[in-house]
């Protein structure tokens, strides 16, 4: 009853071309607060001009990794390369590296010319150069006129840009981006992943940006880190962390997914055959090890889930919400609980009897974790 | 704070809107308890010491004539006793200016290090009791502490005595401006710790980064931003320290000299020896106006700072 096509041909993987010095180089870095450790053993390469995104839940050590390359922190063992150059000594002031804070962090007493200005009268930029740098950056932001304003009387969105402004006007090898969408309302908030991606090809500097927000680093990088708890759970492109998650946290954490168990029946490369008991039989792509017999959880996304009409104690729709452009409906069958993302108009009301039917080639199967 | 609401892009609250909930009629009978206290303990007492400024002392009391003869006496003196109240007045405002600038010198970097240097909470903690302490003792008995430890055979001369420094200015410093300054500074100097700290410890260390970030080594960064941010707290902790110390009278009576008499002594002694009420409340009400100008001055500045 279930058609999956089979998985995906292995995508190309994001490592770099060899041979001449990446924007950035983790090697080994580990990073310890007392007994805490934020991150363990990181390897990192980022390549010139590249959008890179470090995703991952609060405390997976995606911020302490930003900090490390600024400067900020300094790892208890590795080493971190930015242009070729190690950093091991060099404190933050004197890295080519730039950064957006979190909660823009603009000098409050200052005025936004003097601010986005900061950075250059202090390297000993003569004052006409400053003004000329200093303006061109803030039309390049689209604030052109806010220069003689105090950082508090802006807009959220224009603060925003403005701390985008005094970092990238001191032309650093390599802008550091902390969760800088975070305090910004929905709306303003997608405006601005659009208008960054803009600025990051419009000035072509390497973008290293940290979020939790899935869509937010779907939307603006060419390559992004799935992190937790200290360390890399995959590394790829936006497309095939989506299409095709490494471990059942990427496909868990990275958009809406289902998890459901099954057995493994027949295994064949990369492909596995598994038995979902009363969901039937389901192909999907594998990188684990399995074997013929082996519990497993299957990751199916809610748009790949159709729903038929079905006869009575095949499966039963428990709840069904409209959630703007589509229905989302919960359904039950046998333990497991399915949710479909449905055509608004082709949902099914509580209580109904249908029939689930999976088709995609973006199945995954991943071993069980220890114990389940 | 309304930059804390701007800086997570909320929309700033606009003094209309601030201002709606009060708008009520019947919400002035609130205001009451208040203005009844400034007027009862404050307002009616200045009104009563106003009104002695401008009558005229005799052997048992007070006649009511009113003149301006009591501020004559303060601003020009008079040809029995000469110019006397006037300097002193300029001595106890430049006593109250060298204890501000050497608590707000004492005070800064022990905020700083309480702010930003130390890290372990319990420890902050700590240091931050050892400065309130002092507080809990008694003004007067920390007044004492430096009698015996500025006096002739006192602390610090003993020690320098045994170290062979012999008749310095060192060994004897009680009785002399030098001491009342030294006194106020260690009585005024916790309130200055608090007050910088206050503003210190509101300061987010994303700007000091910030900073950082921009190529700004430590020393600049200190200079350019935590400074002028700081202001505010330096301010008012300089006026509440100016304000106290050129009014005080304890020091300058328990380890100054007697040519270090400060104007709060000589309304005290118009009050309790001389019985010289009227003179009294004119000095008093001088010193009053002095300090209000320093108020006021301190107010405008902290209102530029906050621009």
């Amino acid at each position: 009853m279930i058609n999956p096509e089979s998985g995906l041909a292995g995508a190309p993987t994001a490592g770099a071309p060899e041979g001449h010095s990446a924007a950035v180089e983790l090697e080994n870095v580990t990073k310890r607060y007392g007994e805490v450790t934020a991150v363990e053993d990181l390897d990192l390469r980022v390549e010139d001009g590249q959008f890179l995104t470090l995703l991952g839940p609060s405390g997976c050590g995606k911020t302490t990794t930003l900090r490390l390359i600024g400067g900020f922190e300094a790892p208890n063992r590795g080493i971190i390369r930015i242009g070729g150059d190690d950093m091991s000594s060099r404190p933050a002031y004197k890295r080519p590296v730039n950064t957006v804070f979190q909660q823009y962090a603009l000098f409050p007493h200052l005025s936004v010319s003097q601010n986005v200005g900061y950075g250059l009268k202090h390297a000993g930029v003569s004052r006409s150069e400053t003004a000329e740098r200093v303006g061109e950056m803030m039309s390049l932001m689209q604030i052109p006129d806010v220069g003689d304003r105090r950082p508090r009387e802006l807009s959220g969105g224009q603060q925003q840009r403005v701390a985008l402004a005094r970092a990238l006007v001191m032309e650093p090898k390599v802008l550091l981006l902390d969760e800088p969408l975070g305090a910004l309302d929905y709306k303003l908030r997608k405006e601005m992943q659009f208008e960054l991606k803009r600025i990051h090809r419009e000035v072509g500097v390497t973008f290293i940006y940290v979020t939790h927000d899935q869509e937010e680093a779907m939307t603006m990088s060419d390559r992004i880190v799935v992190m937790s708890h200290g360390h890399i759970e995959q590394d790829a492109s936006p497309a095939e962390i989506f299409d095709r998650p490494l471990t059942a946290f990427v496909a868990d954490f990275i958009g809406d997914t289902n998890i459901v168990h099954g057995t493994v029946t027949r295994i064949e490369g990369g492909h596995a055959t598994v038995d979902l008991g009363p969901l039937g039989e389901i192909g999907g792509s594998t990188d684990d090890q399995l074997a013929s017999g082996d519990r497993v959880r299957v990751s199916i996304r809610p748009t790949d889930v159709h729903v038929e009409p079905g006869g009575a104690g095949e499966a039963v729709v428990q709840d069904s919400v409209l959630v703007g452009g589509h229905i989302a409906m919960k359904i039950a069958s046998g333990d497991e609980t399915v949710v479909a993302h449905v055509a608004r108009g082709s949902s099914y009301e509580p209580g109904a009897n249908v029939h689930l039917r999976v088709d995609s080639d973006r199945i995954r199967v991943f071993a069980a974790a220890e114990g389940a | 704070m309304s930059d804390a609401a701007a800086q997570v892009g909320l929309p700033p609250v606009t003094p209309e809107e601030d201002h709606k909930v009060g708008k009520g009629k019947g919400r002035a009978f609130l205001g009451i308890p208040v203005v009844g206290w400034m007027l009862i303990f404050f307002g009616i007492p200045y009104f009563l010491l106003f009104l002695q400024s401008l009558w005229e002392p005799t052997a048992f009391g007070v006649s009511h004539n009113w003149n301006l003869q009591n501020y004559k006496l303060v601003f020009f003196g008079d040809s029995l006793s000469g110019n006397i109240y006037l300097p002193t007045l300029l001595r106890s405002l430049k006593v109250g200016a060298m204890v501000t600038v050497f608590s707000t010198l004492l005070a800064f970097p022990i905020a700083y290090l309480l702010a930003f240097k130390i890290a372990n909470s319990r420890t902050r903690l700590m240091l931050y009791v050892l400065v309130i302490v002092p507080l809990w003792a008694s003004y007067l008995l920390r007044a004492y502490a430096w009698k015996v430890i500025l006096g002739q055979n006192g602390l610090l001369g003993s020690v320098l005595d045994k170290v062979g420094l012999e008749n310095t200015f060192l060994n004897n410093l009680l009785y002399s401006q030098a001491a009342v300054v030294i006194t106020m500074t260690h009585i005024f100097t916790p309130f200055m710790i608090l007050t910088i700290y206050a503003v210190l410890e509101r300061l987010p260390p994303s700007l000091i980064e910030a900073s950082k970030d921009l190529g700004v080594g430590r020393v600049k960064t200190f200079l350019t931003l935590v400074v002028p941010l700081s202001l505010p707290g330096v301010i008012a902790g300089a006026t509440f320290t100016m304000g106290l110390s050129s009014g005080d009278f304890v020091a300058p009576q328990l380890v100054g000299g007697k040519n270090d008499v400060m104007i709060a002594n000589q309304v005290y002694s118009q009050f309790g020896a001389t019985n010289n009420w009227p003179l009294g409340s004119a000095i008093a009400f001088v010193l009053l106006g002095f300090v209000a100008i320093l108020v006021a001055i301190s107010t405008q500045a902290e209102k530029r700072e906050q621009l």
